[in-house]
């Protein structure tokens, strides 16, 4: 899965700077586009002013031809006014023509234009000077040599082809930009399929993506499903193994009852026998000693009540522990039934019940604030908790003031509910032995049967919990009891 | 109407202790009626439906419910449906003391049900205080 995904995401990359390269590509054909229209533009204006230059510098060569002709024909000064004019402009001509032409291709054809304009003028000028000096014939003469004309046919040669070759100019950027304008149509429209197809692949990722992840997170919740599932189905082989523990306790120990009842019987009905017997042994005793031997003396009056009371004793003692099976067993079998319940407020209770003993040891149970509650058997959480904080009470360490903590903290749905204290500890090797049925642990100077523990476990494990005990020998214990938030009412009652 | 000493008492125990124990105890609370005594269930349905036809007797019925061959349950059952049996009083005096056990048997007709107690002490007493009360009791005749 991280393979695929590392590979997506490369390639998801990769088209991204695709994308961007395209969009660099197009913008750059753009921008090299705008200077070129700039450049056909300023083409465009200088070959329009050159046209309109150009154009006006041959009307003021003609003018200035024309008004040399008329003079030199009529030698009347107002056929001279044209020449003088033109002569006054034409410089001026050059001056807006010049830098048009500065370090361009045709500043040589320009150079030769002004050349031969400047001789021209010069021809102009010489031949009016001879005619206004008087000597008409010479400037005629001069005229007749055409050199003038051929001047002149030059100057409008060259005038023209600076025209021509301004307009090739226009073509040239308009073709430019013909020719840019194409390629960037052509650049853009592959820019924009590009772009479409960058888009298509990475949406095709994004959906795959997507999919795998609503496939992943549809394989994690199966999988909380099942998980959830199995906890459930443990849950109940659990409490039906308990329930099948229990009910053999039941029916072992009421089985062991009935023969109890008999040896607990006949050694009461033997009791009263022997007594009769103390009774005739003593009078025969009085009345024919002789009759009475020591050993019939000794049965009847100390041999045989003591082992009456041996069996009496030891009989009790099973009866005691039958009767603890019992209890457990009965409590078993009892129909839980679940219901909200506040466990400061049973804290408080437990507390309160043994003010009594806390008092008296100097200890101090300190419960957490806004314990929290939960939907269980209040019964039993009460018989399992009393249990814990009578048993921390119960085996404080003399040796420094007890300290008994009562906190909870939720886990995974669950509730874990921690009774610590400052005790005498339990000794590793007991852990689990603590937990089991007429065992105990450490120094025997309290009174106990063995059985609170186990009792304790047997209803943790119906709640469907757990029960787990952290101890240090002499330095305190704690024990946690793992419970589910809310216990499923039972539909059926236990068969007996 | 008869006497309570001609009642027949036909106890149904298996555990012979238990039911030397109960005959010692009803003998020490005066009772002196006939006592029979039956170690299984199926012995003690055979004398019962026996004895419909030829005892005389009433007949009071002490029955344990945990019996090896069947059920004091089924045994309670069985009486119950019989037409003569039917009215003979049957004492439940078992270990047992599950509530719905005795719930059971009072359903099927039982007339009292007793928990044998544990401790000898109390079963005994309670076994005279059971002697006392059929002294007491009138139990109709068998037809």
């Amino acid at each position: 899965m991280p393979t695929t995904r590392s590979i997506l995401g490369r390639a998801g990359l990769l088209l991204l700077a695709l994308g961007a390269l395209t969009l660099v590509l197009v913008d750059a054909g753009s921008i090299w586009l705008g200077s070129k229209t700039q450049a056909y533009g300023l083409a465009l204006e200088r070959a329009q002013q050159i046209r309109i230059l150009a154009g006006q510098l041959q009307n003021r060569l003609d003018d200035a031809e024309t008004g040399q002709r008329g003079y030199l024909l009529t030698g009347a000064e107002s056929y001279l006014e044209p020449y003088t004019r033109a002569i006054a402009l034409i410089p001026k001509s050059f001056e807006q023509l010049r830098p048009r032409f500065a370090g361009t291709p045709d500043q040589p054809l320009f150079d030769r234009l002004t050349g031969v304009i400047d001789e021209k003028l010069a021809e102009l000028k010489h031949t009016i000077g001879l005619y206004d000096a008087g000597q008409h014939e010479q400037a005629i003469t001069l005229v007749r040599t055409d050199r003038g004309k051929i001047l002149m046919d030059q100057a409008r040669e060259l005038i023209a082809n600076l025209v021509v070759t301004s307009d090739a100019d226009i073509r040239r950027s308009a073709d430019d930009m013909r020719w840019g304008s194409a390629t960037l149509q052509i650049t853009t429209v592959a820019g924009s399929i590009i772009v479409v197809i960058l888009v298509t692949g990475t949406g095709f990722i994004v959906a795959g993506y997507a999919r795998q992840i609503e496939r992943s997170s549809e394989e994690v919740a199966a999988l909380n499903r099942g998980l959830e599932e199995r906890v459930q189905q443990r849950t109940a082989d659990l409490m039906q193994a308990n329930e099948e523990i229990q009910r053999f306790a039941y029916i072992v120990s009421h089985d062991l009852r009935a023969p109890l009842v008999n040896v607990m019987g006949f050694t009461a009905e033997l009791e009263v026998g022997i007594a009769a017997i103390q009774k005739m042994v003593d009078t025969v005793a009085q009345k024919q000693p002789e009759l009475v031997s020591d050993d019939a003396r000794l049965a009847a009056t100390e041999d045989v009540p003591e082992a009456v009371g041996f069996i009496r004793s030891s009989t009790a003692k099973m009866d005691r522990l039958i009767n603890a099976i019992l209890k457990l067993s009965r409590e078993g079998r009892r129909v839980l039934t679940p219901e909200p319940v506040d466990m400061a407020q049973l804290f408080a209770g437990i507390v309160d019940s043994v003010r009594h003993q806390t008092e008296d040891a100097g200890a101090e149970i300190t419960v957490q604030e806004h314990l929290p509650g939960l939907v269980s058997d209040r019964l039993v959480l009460e018989q399992i908790f009393s249990n814990l904080i009578d048993n921390a009470v119960k085996y404080l360490d003399a040796s420094r003031p007890g300290r008994i903590t009562v906190s909870a903290r939720a886990q995974a749905g669950r509730l874990i509910y921690e009774v610590a204290d400052n005790g005498r500890g339990i000794a590793a090797s007991d852990h689990e032995r603590i937990f089991e049925l007429f065992r105990r642990s450490g120094t025997q100077d309290r009174p106990g049967e063995g059985i609170g523990l186990a009792h304790v476990r047997a209803l943790t494990r119906r709640l469907g919990g757990l029960i787990s005990v952290q101890s240090e020998f002499g330095q305190g214990t704690r024990f946690e009891v793992n419970l589910p938030r809310i216990l499923p009412a039972q539909t059926e009652s236990v068969e007996s | 109407m008869t006497s309570a000493e001609s009642v027949t008492i036909v106890m149904i125990e298996d555990d012979e202790g238990h039911a030397r124990l109960i005959e010692k105890n009803l003998r020490r609370a005066g009772v002196f009626n006939e006592v029979v005594h039956c170690e299984s269930g199926t012995a003690g349905l055979k004398y019962l439906f026996d004895a419909r036809a030829v005892s005389p007797n009433p007949l009071l019925i002490l029955l344990d419910l945990n019996l090896p061959d069947m059920t004091g349950i089924d045994i309670l059952g069985k009486i119950k449906a019989d037409d003569q049996l039917k009215r003979a009083p049957v004492i439940v005096l078992t270990t047992t003391d599950d509530q719905r056990e005795i719930q059971r048997c009072y359903d099927l007709g039982c007339s009292v049900y007793i928990t044998k107690p544990v401790n000898y002490e109390t079963f005994s007493q309670a076994i005279r205080q059971l002697g006392l009360f059929l002294s007491v009791i009138q139990v109709p005749k068998v037809p």
